[in-house]
């Protein structure tokens, strides 16, 4: 029953290229878009130019944007990461009274929505007196992201073997020195995944900056507000780098786990 | 020298056990897994519970006041029942629900294909299946209008290609769904992912030697047994649907308008605290109640750590 | 006495393969295996892991196809008939019961799957809890809240709840303690007694093997070495192989020469053996509990003097370790009634009858 009949494979790979297919059209949609010259976009586009990302790369308030998007993400992963780490010790690797609720509870940002979330955030911020700004942003992201960061170490953690703790322990190891030689090396995949994602998330995010930056503003922002003033061919093209960007960092995450599991097998 | 070492533990050991045992909530406190989860914890309070709280409590407060130290009320909840605001919400949940039901069947025999049909290339399209949650979901959307607005690919292609004339498929009730569909179908086709990993293939040859047809497999072991995973992917789908924002507005023009929009407008245009928190509250308890009944069900351990 | 009967019924075996490979990406696991089972029979596959043994019970039940050669079921080819429509079933190493389903729901679960009604669905899963002797409370009861050996029987009755024609058992004991073990492998045979059918066992373990079968097939990269009853495995292994898998057994590396006598390779001495096949270099077997102490040279067909390095106690029986010159460990077997009285490393001179020891050509099919 395991041997799956040609045809039925070959309708099951067709079902998983449609999804696919499906996934990826808009931002294909997109990557076309900001490559057409004229201001309306049109199909089949009558001429092809670059000059939006012109427009784009000259704009300063562009720019900006970038560079908050940029420092709000690279603060969330960071900070979410360290959070991360230590709570999916406790969500999979200790045994405590209070766990199972500590697990639920956790869960519970990730399956609300974004949007009733960082209005709730907002109206909070204003409650105890924080002036929505990028600072107040990272935190809206944090309450989001670490969640997630902390399921994908604890996904790693579950694999982690605890008797490697206690044998460091037996041969002498501080409770410090365990960490840094043994748990924090064995998690490192772990560890680099949930940075990464934590990044690309906030990178990408729009409902909890939207009620969360006041006066400053993301690239996701951005976008949303020239959808609303009208469209303009900066969005794909800006759409277009900040897609760029995130294929970047995956790539560059994909070399980090080609290079670990090299040195694991002792090629390198 | 591995001689000394030993020595130093047991020291270490017998130190640690002659101190002075603390008791009761101190002795829980010291314990490594609630050292480890204060600080996510203290994030969860400060970020999640605390905001939800004030929401609760401002939902209460008379219509227009932006203190929650007035006496309590329920005049926000009369009129959002009064004045049919609580269409919104119903429509909120209508589409969550026809959303859910779509992405669950298309994803079964997706996910299914993937683990059971592509297992050795599952992490490949595991990937390729997240990769869009890293683009931001309102510039997707942009996507899907540049795809399907008259004139755009679709239209344009069929108009250019084969002359048929079509009209836009933008700003409808049926654009809106196809937007929530898009955007929420890998909430749901993850978590289906595992559940269907979960299940041992023994169980599957186990059902199929006893006499079961492929059928009955997958109704009698397949199904049951991948149910945590399922679950919880409709349960993320529906909740995340109920509560979405840049599909009806870019998308669905303003064909219907969802809660979130709702809550949107009152919190910020209208300025008017209470009555945004009154129908917050309508999808906290929605949320609450199907996050609990579920979790409840549910051993995460089982689920993320494949134990 | 099983024997004979199986022999009675030889004319027609239940069970037959002819020629039947498995290749996965040119290698073959399991390599043109020709084998009878008969009606009623109790037999087993024993092999180390990768022998092929799981690959050949797979296609016996219908879990995958050979890729060349049939296998007929009672005189029809059922190389195409799927697991579901086989009146054969298969006990899982980790048994695979439902955990979602209770140890009633279990036993049924075939039954459901055929159509049968509620009402004799449950009268037949509390017959079979009784015939394997589980509480009939345990018909609602969680089977994850069962332990092992229980689980086991659940497993057994799920197998026999569709009444099929051959059981087959994938190492089904192999997860449990050692005492569990040797329980259920006696209530096992048992349950074959009982119910007349016919049982296809497969096990890593010889040991395990010798206590239940009626026939023992030994397997090796993806053939049989020797099939036969568990005496005559015990008693005439025909390869090295076979004659190592029953348990620690004394290898010397001798050449044999013309007059018949062999010569070990590592000490010069020489040695009386059975009447081997051929001449050349050969493996010397002696099992442990064919050595023993002799005071000189008449009391055995071969001696050897040496010192003893340790003892290890085995329950009811001792062994020693016999150190010979510098390179040869000799293993020797007493009853513990019949132990060593000298000190270690002091010399002893131990022997053994020519009839005990077996001799094998090396060649590559050892």
């Amino acid at each position: 029953m395991n041997e799956i009949g040609r045809p039925a494979r070959w309708l099951y790979g067709m079902l998983i290229a449609l999804v696919l297919l499906f996934v990826y059209l808009p931002m294909m949609t997109l990557v076309m878009a900001s490559f057409s010259r004229s201001k309306f976009f049109k199909f089949p586009i009558p001429q092809f130019a670059t000059n939006w990302y012109a427009d784009v790369f000259a704009s300063l308030s562009i720019r900006s944007f970038f560079w908050t998007s940029l420092v709000i993400a690279l603060l969330v992963a960071t900070i979410a990461t360290v959070l991360a780490f230590f709570g999916a010790l406790a969500f999979a690797r200790y045994r405590w009274a209070g766990r199972k609720l500590y697990q639920k509870v956790l869960l519970l940002p990730i399956l609300f929505p974004q949007a009733v979330l960082g209005l709730a955030l907002l109206l909070w911020f204003s409650a105890i007196g924080v002036t929505p700004s990028w600072q107040a942003a990272v935190f809206a992201h944090l309450v989001w992201i670490a969640p997630i960061t902390t399921l994908v170490i604890a996904i790693q953690v579950y694999s982690f073997d605890p008797a490697m703790e206690e044998a460091a322990v037996d041969l002498g190891a501080t409770r410090w020195q365990t960490l840094k030689e043994v748990t924090l090396p064995i998690l490192t995949p772990g560890i680099v995944s949930g940075f990464l994602s934590a990044f690309l998330l906030s990178w990408a995010n729009f409902p909890l900056s939207m009620f969360s930056t006041g006066a400053d503003q993301t690239i996701p922002e951005w976008i949303s507000a020239k959808i609303q003033s009208g469209y303009t061919p900066q969005v794909p093209a800006v759409g277009t780098l900040t897609m760029l960007a995130a294929v970047i960092v995956m790539a560059l995450g994909g070399f980090a786990a080609w290079l670990h599991a090299r040195r694991r097998a002792g090629l390198a | 020298m591995a001689q000394a070492t030993g020595i130093v533990t047991i020291t270490a050991a017998t130190t640690a056990r002659a101190a002075p045992e603390p008791s009761g909530w101190r002795a829980w406190l010291r314990q490594a897994g609630v050292l480890t989860a204060l600080p996510m914890a203290l994030l969860m309070l400060a970020g999640f519970v605390a905001p939800l709280l004030l929401v609760v409590a401002f939902a209460f407060m008379p219509p227009q006041s932006f203190s929650i130290l007035q006496p309590p009320t329920l005049a926000n909840f009369q009129e959002i029942f009064a004045n049919s605001f609580y269409r919104s919400f119903l429509a909120s949940l209508y589409l969550a629900a026809a959303t859910t039901l779509i992405c669950m069947v298309v994803c079964y025999p997706v996910a299914y294909a993937m683990v059971r049909v592509f297992g050795r290339v599952a992490g490949v399209l595991a990937l390729l299946i997240t990769a869009p949650l890293f683009v931001a979901d309102n510039l997707r959307l942009v996507g899907w209008m540049l795809f399907l607005v008259k004139g755009g690919v679709l239209s344009g292609a069929l108009q250019a290609w084969f002359g048929i004339a079509t009209d836009s498929m933008l700003y409808t009730v049926s654009a809106t769904l196809f937007g929530l569909v898009y955007t929420y179908l890998p909430f749901m086709l993850f978590p289906m992912i595992m559940g269907i990993a979960m299940v041992p293939l023994e169980m599957r040859e186990a059902a199929f030697d006893l006499g079961a047809t492929r059928w009955q497999v997958l109704k009698e072991v397949d199904i049951p047994l991948a149910m945590p995973g399922i679950l919880i992917g409709a349960l993320m789908t529906f909740i995340l649907a109920a509560g979405a924002l840049s599909e009806p507005r870019i998308l669905g023009g303003s064909s219907v308008v969802m809660i979130a929009q709702d809550i949107q407008n009152e919190f910020t245009f209208a300025q008017n605290w209470p009555k945004g928190s009154a129908l917050s509250v309508l999808m906290i308890l929605v949320a609450g109640v199907l996050a609990v009944t579920l979790l409840r069900r549910i051993d995460l351990d089982g689920i993320f750590g494949r134990r | 006495m099983v024997t004979t009967e199986a022999e009675a019924r030889a004319a027609q075996p239940i069970l037959q393969l002819r020629a039947i490979e498995k290749v996965f990406d040119q290698f073959a696991a399991v390599d043109r295996i020709t084998l009878d089972i008969q009606e009623g029979e109790f037999f087993t596959i024993v092999g180390p892991s990768g022998s092929g043994k799981t690959t050949m019970v797979r296609m016996l039940v219908g879990m995958d196809k050979p890729t060349r050669g049939d296998i007929l079921l009672r005189g029809q080819r059922i190389n195409d008939v799927p697991a579901n429509k086989r009146p054969t079933c298969m006990v899982f190493q980790s048994l695979a019961l439902f955990p979602h389903r209770t140890v009633g729901q279990n036993i049924e679960f075939p039954l459901k799957i055929r159509g049968v009604d509620p009402a004799a669905r449950k009268k037949r899963a509390l017959e079979l809890l009784a015939q394997l002797r589980l509480p009939d409370h345990y018909y609602g009861k969680a089977v994850t809240q069962c332990s092992g050996g229980e689980r086991q029987r659940v497993a057994l009755a799920r197998a026999l709840a569709f009444d099929p024609e051959i059981l087959f058992f994938d190492e089904p004991l192999s997860a449990l303690d050692y005492k569990l073990r040797k329980v259920l492998e006696k209530e096992l045979k048992d349950i074959h007694r009982q119910t007349g059918k016919t049982f296809v066992y497969i096990t890593h373990s010889l040991e395990e093997a010798m206590v239940m079968s009626d026939r023992i097939g030994v397997m090796n990269r993806g053939r049989f070495v020797q099939v036969g009853t568990p005496n005559e495995i015990y008693g005439s292994p025909t390869t090295r192989f076979v004659s190592e898998f029953m348990g620690e057994v004394n290898i010397l590396d001798v050449t044999v020469g013309p007059d018949g006598t062999a010569t070990d390779d590592v000490t010069g001495a020489r040695y009386l053996v059975p009447p081997s096949a051929g001449a050349g270099p050969c493996s010397l077997v002696i099992r442990p509990e064919s050595l023993r102490f002799v005071d000189g040279p008449s009391q055995a067909h071969n001696v050897v003097t040496g010192t003893v390095y340790n003892e290890y106690l085995l329950g009811s029986r001792v062994q020693y370790q016999i150190r010979v010159g510098e390179k040869q460990v000799l293993l020797l077997e007493n009853l513990r009634d019949q132990r060593y009285e000298g000190d270690l490393d002091s010399p002893v001179t131990v022997g053994w009858d020519t009839g005990d020891s077996m001799i094998f050509p090396k060649g590559p099919l050892q």
